[in-house]
This record gives structure tokens, sequence and C-alpha cells, in this order.
């Protein structure tokens, strides 16, 4: 049950309350506290509750050791933080990796974002749509059947498909999660030809049913929705509207999710998915392009250039020591500073910004800045909203599935996945590339063989980020206003914006609570 | 063949049981029947290393199940009921083995949990391991089951 305050206000005729709302299906911990005026949200404050310090952790070690270490960070999306480990010590090594383990290193982040979008849409996404909150709605009886908790037909089958997909990494990097395969130079292990069959089947299985269960279609018929007149077209078949997707769509528009969670609607991408020279590999236009994901900056669906050096972090509203204004990863800090009474600070997480703003990051931007013309178009007539991030989500393992086949069928079993990396000389390099839930940057600086500084910027940074030096809100801070909340006591509204993020805590607060909250217990 | 998967943090000490106890069965040699799987935190991925098995015992850290520390036995469905009712990314093990039955291929194994509740110190990893052995050979229909209180112990 929210903490629930009143305050009237007399002389503006309306009822200002704050609410204090705990959020579940986040990783790790979040809690919102939003200002309503009569229902609506007129502020909001984002807080991680959880201080973590890998930075701090990683100090002193040795220069390879955040191979090891940063895939802990998240039990999740272990495999972007060894690839944005492994990218920073390619560039300190000046070792640039052969193109076979380029596709080994694309396949195990590519299958790593699948699974992710899958489980997050079906599993935690459209569980609200189970919620108590819907009952009595049209739609409310095929929700239940569809996502309720434990039971519903979408959820065991999403479980069961999706305990087989990791397998892949399994076979390409001996383990997962937290496999460090992944090292300057390359890969560690060379696929046998049983190998990557084995990891074809997997795929071919789990696209099967992707395009079952989730499509409704092929693959290539979802590819060939270009604009928001071409999706009403597809909805209109029958195998279509009956999908997940298609429900998804149809409760999605019934309860008004395009409608509330607009953001800063800025974007940002650092790219990911380098493109081999030999590689037949295209753009989403047929285009030959570095990335499978380009990286850019947009505003709005004015998509610019992206360089690194504009990334700044703010803590002025951090549970950290200040340091004045927005620092560079290179020179930021970690120095927790624990809450103190009557804080402007209120938060464990940092303020990421891009040329002094905030953004969003996620399957969304990725799909703007790559100019998706389904995606551009959607964004050009309403902005961003809850509908359409989750809606790119959902559909996204349709934009890497065929490259991923295709890189399977290129990777040569008997070339080159190493090429020997000298000793890790002093200097410093960056590791940039897209997790699961948007950009994920590691900045090192290595001195005496030793790491010297590490800073890590996840994408739940980007989302979770409290107010920036100039008091700008972060992403969901921004993403809740305006949004009507029925019932304070089960603010489900809320819930759909915060999760349209797909919120994973346990990356960006920067620490730690005893065990996984379960129930009245903990395990 | 019987798993024992120890699961936790290893970089928390208060959620590093389950990796101490791995990192002290891991030097010992153990039965054949036996493979010792260190679980990390892959939650709902474990169903793969469940998948197969005759018999599995997890290991981990738990709270909140009595008053004092010590080292707790239960089955799968005691574990199950603390599940919250939706999946999150750390749904872990309580939400896994309520799903257990209706996503996993072929039979189901018995599943226990050994939980150290409180600070994993040496007498509790300790005999959280020697438990994890003699459930993972017996089974838990030999009294095992229940708590095994350390408060006159210390390690």
């Amino acid at each position: 049950m929210p903490e629930t305050t009143m305050i009237d206000a007399p002389e503006t005729r309306v009822v200002k309350r704050t609410l204090k709302v705990p959020l579940n299906r986040v990783e790790g911990d979040l809690e919102i506290r939003v200002e309503l005026d009569d229902d609506c949200v007129s502020d909001a404050w984002s807080t991680g509750t959880m201080f973590r310090g890998f930075e701090n952790i990683l100090r002193g070690r040795g220069a390879l050791d955040g191979l090891v270490i940063t895939p802990r960070v998240c039990g999740i999306c272990g495999t972007a933080h060894l690839t944005a480990a492994a990218k920073a010590l390619d560039a300190i090594s000046q070792t640039p990796p052969p193109a076979n383990a380029v596709r080994i290193r694309n396949l195990a982040l590519m299958t790593e974002h699948i699974q992710s979008d899958v489980r997050h849409g079906l599993l935690m996404f459209m569980a609200d749509f189970a919620n108590p909150a819907y009952r009595g709605h049209p739609l409310y009886e095929e929700a239940l059947r569809r996502f309720e908790p434990f039971k519903g037909e979408a959820v065991i089958e999403a479980i069961r498909e999706t305990k087989e997909l990791l397998e892949i990494v399994a076979i390409l990097g001996g383990q997962w999660p937290h496999s460090s395969y992944m090292v300057p130079g390359g890969v560690v292990a060379t696929p046998s030809l049983a190998d990557l069959l084995q990891c074809r089947h997997l795929l071919a299985k789990h696209q099967a049913w992707y395009e079952r269960r989730i499509l409704g279609c092929p693959v290539e018929r979802w590819l060939e929705v270009d604009s928001a007149a071409d999706l009403e077209t597809w909805l209109e078949e029958d195998s279509h509207r009956n999908s997940d997707l298609g429900f998804f769509i149809r409760f999605a528009r019934r309860i008004g999710l395009e409608k509330i969670g607009r953001g800063p609607q800025n974007f940002i991408s650092y790219g990911c998915l380098d493109i081999p020279a030999d590689s037949q590999v295209r753009g989403r236009r047929n285009e030959v392009t570095d990335q499978l994901v380009p990286a850019g900056f947009a505003r709005g669906t004015d998509v610019g250039p992206f360089e690194q050096a504009r990334i700044t972090e703010h803590v002025y509203h951090s549970w950290f020591e200040d340091y004045g204004g927005g620092r560079h990863p290179f020179e930021g800090e970690t120095r927790p500073r624990p809450p103190e009474t009557d804080d402007h600070k209120y938060s464990w997480a940092k303020a990421p910004r891009y040329d002094g703003l905030p953004a969003e990051t996620g399957p969304l931007a990725e799909m703007i800045i790559s100019g998706n013309p389904l995606f551009t178009d959607l964004v050009g007539r309403g902005g961003a909203n809850v509908f359409v991030r989750e809606l790119a989500r959902l559909v996204r393992p349709a934009e890497l599935m065929p490259a991923m086949r295709q890189w399977l069928a290129e990777t040569d079993c008997e070339g080159t996945f190493y090429i020997s990396a000298p000793r890790i000389s002093d200097g410093e390099g960056f590791g940039l590339t897209e997790a699961t839930r948007g950009a994920l940057g590691h900045w090192v600086k290595i001195a005496d063989q030793k790491i010297q500084h590490y800073q890590i910027v996840t994408p739940t940074a980007w989302h979770a980020s409290p107010r920036d030096s100039n008091g700008v809100r972060g992403a969901w801070e921004e993403a809740l206003i305006g949004t009507t909340v029925q019932d304070p006591a089960n603010p489900v509204e809320l819930g759909h914006v915060v999760r349209s993020f797909d919120a994973c805590l346990v990356c960006t607060v920067h620490a730690v609570k005893g065990g996984r909250s379960v129930s009245r217990r903990t395990l | 063949m019987k798993r024992i998967i120890c699961i936790g943090n290893r970089y928390r000490f208060c959620d590093a049981a389950g990796p101490m106890v791995y990192d002290l069965l891991a030097r010992r040699d153990l039965l054949p029947e036996v493979e010792l799987v260190d679980g990390g935190l892959a939650g709902l991925d474990l169903l793969r290393f469940v998948q197969g098995a005759r018999r599995v015992v997890f290991v981990d850290a738990v709270v909140g199940f009595d008053e004092a520390d010590g080292v707790f036995v239960l089955n799968a469905d005691e574990a199950a009921v603390c599940a919250e009712a939706a999946f999150d990314h750390a749904a872990g093990l309580a939400y896994l083995l309520r799903v257990l039955p209706q996503v996993l291929d072929g039979q189901l194994p018995e599943v226990l949990l050994v939980g150290i509740q409180g600070e994993p110190n040496d007498s509790a990893v300790e005999t959280a391991a020697e438990l994890s052995l003699s459930l993972a050979v017996e089974g838990g229909a030999r009294g095992f089951l229940g708590h095994v209180d350390l408060s006159g112990v210390r390690g």
C-alpha cells in the first residue's frame, strides 16, 4: 500500500498529494515518489536505494580483472558488461578482434537481448494487464489467460522457450551468466562445427516459437510493416490480432498507453554489433554499415551523430560527494556520501547527460536512430510513449534474428578467433555497446598494469537518473509527468510508465541490500 | 545425476553463503554421481541445471525463517510459497521452484534447499556443505528437514 499524504491547497482548489510507490518487478530497489494534483502527476522523483560501488571494487586490481568482475554487475546482462569491458581493453591494447571473434561476440550479445526482450514483455510488462485494476475490462479475462503470474499460457511458454536460448552463450562462451570468454584480441574458445549447428538449431527453434506465439507471422512479414498505416493493415489478420503482439496492441490502446510516458523525447544509442568487413549482413535499408545497431543522438526523430566526449555524469542530487556540474566518465568519481536529514540528494543513481540533456535509451532509441520507418513514423506522430516503447522491445528480436542466422552461417570454425594481444600497456580506453536496456559504457584507465580508474554508465542510469545540477529531471521522472492515477492504492499506471523502460536497478544504483526480497521472507 | 547448486553473490557478504559452500565443496573429492554447480545469480536460468537431474540441492542465503540464525532445510514446496506474484529480474529461486512443475521437460527431480540464515561463518558454511552432500546422496526423507541451530557454535 503506498504511503499517501494529503496536502490541501484551497487557493487553487486542487488537492495535492504525495505518493510513495515502491515498485516491484524492477531489478534491485527503486522508489518512485510522485506529487499528484488531483489525480494527475505534477512532479516525480526517482530514487535508487542501494549503493554498489563496482567502480571502487575495480580500482587497484589487475588490468584484465574487469573481464571477470563486471559481468557480475548484473545477472541479466553480463554479456553486455563483458562486451564493454573487452572493447575498452581492445582499445587500450590496440588489438581489434578478428572477424570470427566479432561474430561470436555479437551472437552472444544478441542472444541475451532476445531472451530478455521476450521475458520482459510477457513476464513483467504484461503482468500488469492482469492487474485487478482492469477487472471488468472487456479484454481482462483474455489478459488473465495469457499473462496471469505463474499460470498464464504466455508466461509458461515464455519460460519454457527462453530457458534453452541462452545455451547459445554457454556453447560459444563456456558459461552463462557471468561469462568471461571475451578478451583483448578476440575470444578464448573456438567453436566446432557441431557447436555452430547446435546454435543454429536453438535459434531456429526459438524463432519458430517467437513467430507462432508473439508475432503470429513470419519475421519477414513483420519486417514489411513500415508505417502506422501498415501496422493497422497488419492488425487486420486474425493470426496477427490473436498473437501476443496483437493482443498487446489491442489492450494497450484500450487503456491509453499511447497517451502516457512521453519522457524527455531525446534518444541515445552508443551503437553495437560491429559488422565484419567480409560479412553479408547489411543495415535496415540494405546499406553497408559498420554496426547493425548504429550510434546516434536524436531529438525527437531528428537524428545526429554521437560523440562519447559529450557524455557527463552529475551527482548534485545523488548521494555522492559533489564535484560541481557534470563530469565526463574519464574524470568521474564514485565517492559515496550517505543520506543526511533535509538532504537535496535523493538517489544512489547518478545523472548521465548528453550535451547536458537527459535521454532515453533502449530498443525505441535504437529504432529511431537506425531510421526504422515504423518507429520513426509512430514517434513522429505522437512522440515517445509507453505503447511505442514497449512495442519496440517486443519486436526487436525480429530485427536481430536474421543477422544472427547469417553470422552463424558465416562463422568459420577453421578460422582465427584470437590474435595474441600485447600486455596491456598504460593508457585509457572506453568500451561502448548496447545492453538489452540500452546504452552501456565502461571508461577505463590503466597505470602500472593496474586499473587506476573505472567508470560504468548503465542504461538504467540514463533512465533512473535523478535531477542534474541544473534541476532537470531524469528520463522516467519526466515520463511520469501528466500520468493520471485512478487509484492511489493501486497505481498501475505508474508501473506501466516505469516498466516500459525495462528498469534494472541492480545495474544502476551503485549497492547492497541483503538477499533477494521474496514476499515476507528473503531468499 | 544429483546436483548441488550453490547460488548467491560472492561480492556481497550477506548473500555469499552459497558461493562459500561452493568453494568449500569444490576442494573436495565428490562422489561421481554428485555434480557441483556454481549457480551465481542465474535465477530462472538455473532451470537447465534442474532438468535431467534425479535430485537437486540448492544452497543459498535466506532471511526470515526463524528468529535464530542457523542452517535450514526446506523442500521445494516450502520454498516456492515465498515467490511473489510476478516475475522480475531478480525473481530468484522461489520463482523458479514455483513454476518448475509446469516448465520442466522430463521427470521432476526431488528438490531441496539448504538455507543459511545469518552470517555465513565457518561453522555455518561447513554445516551447510555437509548437509548438502548428505541430502544430495540420501535425499530429504531421512529426517534432515528443519532447522540446525548454530547458536552454540561460532566459526
